[in-house]
């Protein structure tokens, strides 16, 4: 007993310690931080600098990490690129450390997913402004890293928004200037334990230090950061203000270009205008002048023409006088010749002689006369032809004038046509010149317009260039404006979920180490003090005998107490050394399906040895001083003789007749039975009872953390996911969002609520909640607010606000009461509590918008809570919606519900410890028990196989009494695990869960049968035991 | 054929290396409605033959056959049955259940039996009417003793073995136990077997056996019995 007591004891109270000291090793070995600092705003060397001086700060180191997608197949694997450096170093377990740049340590369990092998290649997906700069990493090795201890990865703003593995790379992949986080080594850490309170006040010191240089680094990385913005800024608007010039300039050279262009075309045209109508004016003058020609042509032809008729007609009447002349002329020339022709008689006459001068002068006479008519008529003739000529000329004059006229006339038409043609010549010919010089003119026109047309839209685009440009630069102001100031994030290990979950649950062991082995102890005590008994009353006879012989009683006694302190001694530390070794090693090995933490160290606890001996060797030798002490007492005639078997004694329920005669004969007997024994029944239903209470505590515990799921996911939370916005959105947008969602088919219900974090103050005590401020009512629908006593629904009431029952409970404040609320910049208000709202994770405030915008001014929703229709493809529309580029995350319930049941399950190692030491601790009772029983009623029992009870009846009669004593136990068992399982859950009860305090029905069945298993397995050990009664050994006289 | 035959009966037991031999090429026959009174030494085997008969002990070797049963013969299971419907037990230190009334001790062995005897009737006839309802720690040792006896015949056995029955006993009930016995043997014509090492009361029995070194030695056959009231010691 001692074995099992102090074995159990002293390995589940060092299983704890056992932990703590293997993490602290590894984490030492792998050098984890004791601090890290985050900043909003990055890190830089001047602040590793500043964080070197603080006091006990060792190193500091600046380091690097990234979420990227990594391209598997279809799908992307988040992962978490870490910096190997000489802190938080990875434990390799494969292949090789990286030696340069793109080379990569990968987990071991991201080898086995995507099937790669160390010297693949891994291409990572390009992103914005990623500071990594290899795009594709051989895989030389893989690792555990010591900061991802648990399962468990960190949140991610990628993919599904968990970071599915981590990956390593060297310090030299990163291109940044700024430091993602810095981790600090303190000087003394090493030396102390993780999680200790010398460490963690020593951390804490540190931290405080810190903290004093946190504001003035904050504001020289703030200034440092505004002013690098500032001189991009300043940049910006310079390079903008000359680029406007150098482009006003070009614009305006471009528009006077267009201008002078216009202006000359201007002119151009104008001349040309001017030319053409000089022209024009020319060519109406000329023409003019050439109608005036052609008018006096006319007029001269008319003229002309009068003439020439006149002219005709003079030559006519000439003509005529002309011919009358002629005539005259002829007829004076017939005259003449007459005359010739008579004087010439006559002068023929006168020359023949003949003639008598009166004859000759007759003929004479009539010669001169005829002479003298022929003068006279050839005067005549003269004058005639004379006449004539005259006419002639006159004709001539007159035919030479018309000639003249004429040809003056046709001349001048000549000339006139010669001018005119001349004239339309050059008309056409201007026109021509005119006309392309118009057309030139056109045509630079068109050049122009269409330069304008360029211009105005270089314009307009220079213009929107420039106001996209001074956009950009009123943002990149803004955002200088908005520059948050940084904010250092000073956080210890317990930042760590997988280390602070290990802690936790190391925690929760150290609990149960506290009170199962505590529960051992008294049944271990029981049973020595029943086995020391037995064994001091069957050496009734040799105490006697010593006694007689003249030994004292400190003589005797120190016998058996040297007996049962070294059976104790023997027994507790073969248990200590098993229980040191094997226990916290089975605990390990649970734990360490969920831990990836190597070397498990079992070390021996001085400290729970001595105490674990010391509680066993107090209960087990008190026990046999009390038993001993009895019997020494005794005169050595009594002590010599056999002791008297219990007597028979009749039992209070004989005297209620009614019943007793109701019971069949065997009953009765078992039922007497029962009462005789009272140590041995006091024994066995505390027995009993313990295993039970174990058992149903051990189930009662997981009930009680798998309860929170359920109740949470089904209770508290109708919503099947949770979208969040960015943050950055216009209220439109945000409508629109709700719009297009309402509009998918998948999506049942949506409400809209605004999601940050606070923390409740009441006095003293503090408490980081979440708070979600309702838009309005429908968030009722998605969420389940109701009173944790009443279970009735609660609606939150205008400026008040609805906190959940564990923080209410540990922050000790109730209904009307008023809390502060502090939001995370630190404002504090005073708010009313309408209601304590029933919840099992994490805390939360609710509150309605109206009280939020009282408080706080402007609201803005930046989650939607959803209510979906599709149970199956809910995967896929959360990653839809993820594409989406209003929304940041979205979270699925049943994905949290998946992860949070794989955190549940380590929970079952606890309830297979419980139930198989409960195991344990039934049967040893059991068993030690009904031996007890049977060789204290051997003679009985004896006498029974003797009367000829058959084997089975002879069982009955014994283990009816255990039946119905274990059935007591069990009873007495499921009240004392309720409360046990209360007090453990109580105990281990993490400060943002509320663990449900309810067993289920199926728990208390499972331990029900669970005892009566193990029950039925002792008794059947029991039935060969009484099986192999020797009747005649047992029946043997007492000589 | 005898009611009751030992025949050849060996019975040997093995302390570690040591061989004991109990009973030694034993023979005896006792008739129906005999009172046989075995006498002998301290480990001459009485006890033995008496477990032998009652089914508590099986033989190394050799026949024991009961009322045409071969109990030698008889598996466990049997040697209960026999041992429940066929005999009665009667110790030195009556073995009585101590949480149980006298009444009720009686009462444990009939209800286990076909055909017994009201445990009331038996009582009364054992004398301890008033005594009834006491608990064996309340009664003296003789009433013990008839309690016990009680408890033996109220199952109708075929025979009744006492073994020391008197032993625990001051002279006077001693008597009174024996004369019980003895009477019954007479009135219900019950095969009675005693063991006893007082040779003086030989006289009462039908039979005497005399055991010496695990054999019978010598059988007696007494025609005319003495009433145990006659006989003084």
């Amino acid at each position: 007993m001692a074995f099992l007591g102090v074995g159990f004891f002293a390995g589940m109270r060092a299983a704890s310690p056992d932990m703590i000291s293997t993490i602290d090793n590894y984490f030492d070995k792998q050098n984890v931080y004791d601090i890290q600092v985050l900043s909003t705003l990055g890190l830089t060397n001047d602040d590793i600098e500043a964080i070197k001086q603080v006091e006990g700060v060792q190193k500091a180191y600046g380091e690097y990490s990234e979420d990227v997608l990594i391209n598997y197949e279809d799908t992307e694997i988040v992962t978490k690129v870490l910096t190997i450096d000489d802190i938080n170093k990875p434990i390799l377990i494969e292949g090789r450390m990286p030696e340069n740049k793109s080379e990569c340590l990968v987990e071991k369990a991201f080898c086995s997913r995507t099937g790669k092998k160390i010297g693949d290649n891994l291409i990572i997906e390009e992103a914005n402004g990623s500071i990594i700069k290899e795009k594709e990493v051989n895989i030389v090795g893989t690792m555990n890293s010591p900061l991802y201890v648990s399962r468990q990865r960190d949140t991610s703003k990628l993919g599904s928004g968990m970071v599915s593995y981590n990956m390593y790379l060297p310090k030299e992949s990163f291109d940044s200037e700024v430091y993602t986080v810095i981790y600090i080594e303190l000087a003394n850490s090493k030396q102390m334990v993780t999680d200790s309170q010398e460490y963690n006040d020593y951390v804490q010191e540190v931290t405080t230090k810190i903290e004093e240089i946190k504001a003035q680094r904050e504001t020289a990385r703030y200034d440092e950061v505004k002013a690098l913005a500032q001189k991009e800024l300043e940049e910006g608007e310079a390079k903008l203000e000359e680029e406007k010039v150098t482009a006003d300039n070009k614009l305006k050279e471009a528009e006077n270009e267009i201008i002078e262009g216009e202006r000359k075309l201007n002119s151009a045209e104008i001349t040309l205008n001017n030319k053409s109508k000089e022209a024009e004016q020319k060519f109406k003058l000329a023409e003019e002048n050439i109608k005036t020609a052609k008018a006096k042509i006319e007029e001269e032809e008319e003229n002309f023409k009068t003439q020439e008729q006149n002219a005709n007609a003079q030559i006519e009447i000439l003509n005529k006088q002309k011919q009358g002349l002629q005539i005259n002329l002829q007829s004076i020339n017939t005259n003449i010749e007459e005359l010739q022709t008579k004087l010439d008689k006559i002068n023929e006459s006168l020359n023949n002689n003949n003639l008598t001068q009166e004859e000759i002068a007759n003929l004479q006479a009539q010669k001169e006369n005829i002479e003298n008519t022929l003068i006279n008529i050839k005067a005549q003739k003269s004058g005639v032809e004379a006449g004539i000529l005259n006419i002639n000329n006159g004709l001539e004059q007159i035919q030479n004038g018309i000639k003249e006229g004429k040809e003056k006339l046709n001349n001048a038409k000549t000339t006139l046509e010669n001018n005119e043609e001349e004239l339309n010549r050059t008309k056409e010919l201007t026109n021509k010149q005119l006309e392309s010089a118009k057309q030139e003119i056109d045509t630079s026109k068109k050049q122009l317009q269409e330069g304008r047309k360029t211009f105005e839209i270089n314009k307009a685009e220079y213009e929107e260039k420039i106001k996209d440009a001074e956009k950009e630069l009123a943002d990149a102001k803004r955002k200088i404006q908005e520059i948050e100031h940084p904010t250092w994030y000073i956080l210890d290990r317990n930042s760590n979920s997988g280390y602070s979950g290990f802690m936790q649950d190391t925690k929760s062991i150290e609990n149960l180490g506290r009170v199962f082995p505590i529960v051992f102890f008294v049944i271990a005590t029981l049973i020595s003090l029943t086995s020391m008994t037995r064994m001091v009353e069957e050496q009734r006879v040799q105490i006697g005998t010593m006694k007689a012989l003249g030994y004292n009683k400190a003589q005797i006694a120190s016998k058996y107490l040297v007996y049962s302190g070294l059976a104790c001694l023997i027994g507790g530390s073969i248990g200590m050394i098993i229980g040191f070794e094997t226990l916290p090693r089975i605990i390990w090995m649970m734990y360490s399906m969920m831990y990836v933490i190597p070397n498990f160290i079992a070390s021996f606890n001085v400290y729970f040895a001595i105490l674990g001996l010391g509680l066993a060797s107090v209960c087990i030798i008190g026990a046999s001083i009390y038993t001993v002490l009895k019997i020494v007492g005794d005169t050595p005639a009594q002590l010599m003789r056999p002791k008297a078997p219990k007597a028979g004694k009749r039992i209070l329920l004989e005297r209620i007749p009614f019943i007793w005669k109701h019971l069949s004969f065997s009953r009765k007997v078992t039922v007497r039975n029962i009462f005789r024994y009272k140590k041995r029944v006091f024994m066995t239903i505390v027995g009993i009872a313990g295993s039970t209470a174990l058992i149903l505590t051990g189930f009662g515990i997981k009930d009680a953390i798998s309860d929170i799921l359920i109740k949470q996911y089904e209770n508290v939370y109708n919503y099947d996911m949770q979208i969040s916005l960015k943050s950055d959105l216009e209220e439109t947008d945000v409508e629109n969002f709700i719009k297009t969602l309402e509009e998918k088919e998948e999506i049942n219900k949506i409400a809209e609520a605004n999601m940050t974090s606070g923390t409740l103050v009441n006095g003293e005590n503090e408490e980081a909640v979440q708070i979600i401020i309702a838009k309005d009512e429908k968030i009722n629908e998605l969420i389940h607010l109701s009173d944790r006593k009443t279970k009735e629904e609660v609606q939150l009431e205008e400026g008040k606000i609805a906190i959940t029952d564990k923080v209410a409970e540990l922050l000790e404040v109730k209904k009307g009461d008023t809390i502060v609320l502090k939001d995370a910049d630190g404002k504090e208000n005073s708010v009313i509590i309408s209601d304590i709202v029933e919840n099992y994770i994490y805390h939360y405030v609710y509150m309605p918008k109206s009280l939020y915008e009282q408080l706080y001014g402007e609201y803005d929703t930046n989650v939607l809570f959803t209510q979906n229709n599709v149970e199956n493809e809910q995967e896929e529309l959360a990653s839809k919606l993820l594409k989406e580029s209003n929304v940041n995350t979205v979270s699925l319930s049943s994905n949290i519900e998946n992860v949070m049941d794989d955190m549940m399950r380590n929970l079952n190692y606890v309830v297979v410890i419980l139930i198989v030491s409960a195991g344990m601790l039934t049967f040893v009772v059991l068993y030690n028990l009904s031996n007890i029983n049977i060789s204290e009623r051997i003679r009985e029992l004896a006498s029974l196989k003797v009367l000829g009870f058959y084997d089975k009846e002879v069982y009955d009669y014994v283990t009816r009494e255990t039946a119905i004593l274990t059935a007591i136990g069990i009873i007495f068992g499921l009240i004392g695990g309720y409360f046990l399982s209360i007090f453990i859950v109580k105990t281990c009860e993490i400060n943002v869960l509320r663990f449900g305090q309810e067993i289920s029905v199926l728990s208390y069945i499972y331990s029900v049968a669970i005892t009566v298993i193990f029950t039925v397995i002792v008794n059947i050990v029991t039935y060969f035991a009484l099986k192999k009664i020797d009747m005649i050994e047992s029946l043997k006289s007492i000589e | 054929m005898s009611y009751i035959e030992f025949k050849n009966v060996n019975k040997e037991y093995k302390m570690g290396e040591v061989t004991i031999k109990a009973l030694d090429n034993t023979n005896f026959n006792i008739e129906k409605g005999e009172l046989v009174v075995i006498v002998g030494p301290s480990g001459a085997g009485k006890t033995t033959t008496l477990n032998i008969l009652g089914g508590m002990d099986n033989v190394t070797s050799g026949e024991v056959i009961v009322d045409g049963k071969q109990v030698n013969k008889l598996n466990n299971k049997e040697l209960i049955k026999y041992r429940r419907e066929d005999i009665g037990f009667i110790f030195q230190f009556y073995n009585l259940v101590q949480n149980l009334t006298a009444v009720e001790n009686v009462e444990l062995a009939t209800q286990i039996c076909k055909d017994s005897l009201d445990p009331e009737t038996i009582i009364e006839k054992v004398g301890l009417k008033e005594r009834k309802k006491n608990f064996p720690s309340q009664l003296s040792g003789g009433e013990q003793q008839r309690v016990a006896i009680a408890r033996a015949i109220a199952k109708n056995p075929k025979l009744l073995l006492c073994d020391e029955p008197t032993g625990a006993l001051d002279y006077k009930t001693g008597k009174q136990i024996l004369k019980l016995l003895q009477d019954t043997s007479r009135k219900e014509n019950m095969t009675v077997i005693i063991i006893t090492h007082n040779t003086a009361l030989a006289p009462m029995a039908d039979k005497v056996i005399h055991f010496k070194n695990g054999r019978a030695e010598k059988i007696e056959t007494n025609e005319n019995p003495t009433s145990i009231e006659e006989i003084e010691w």
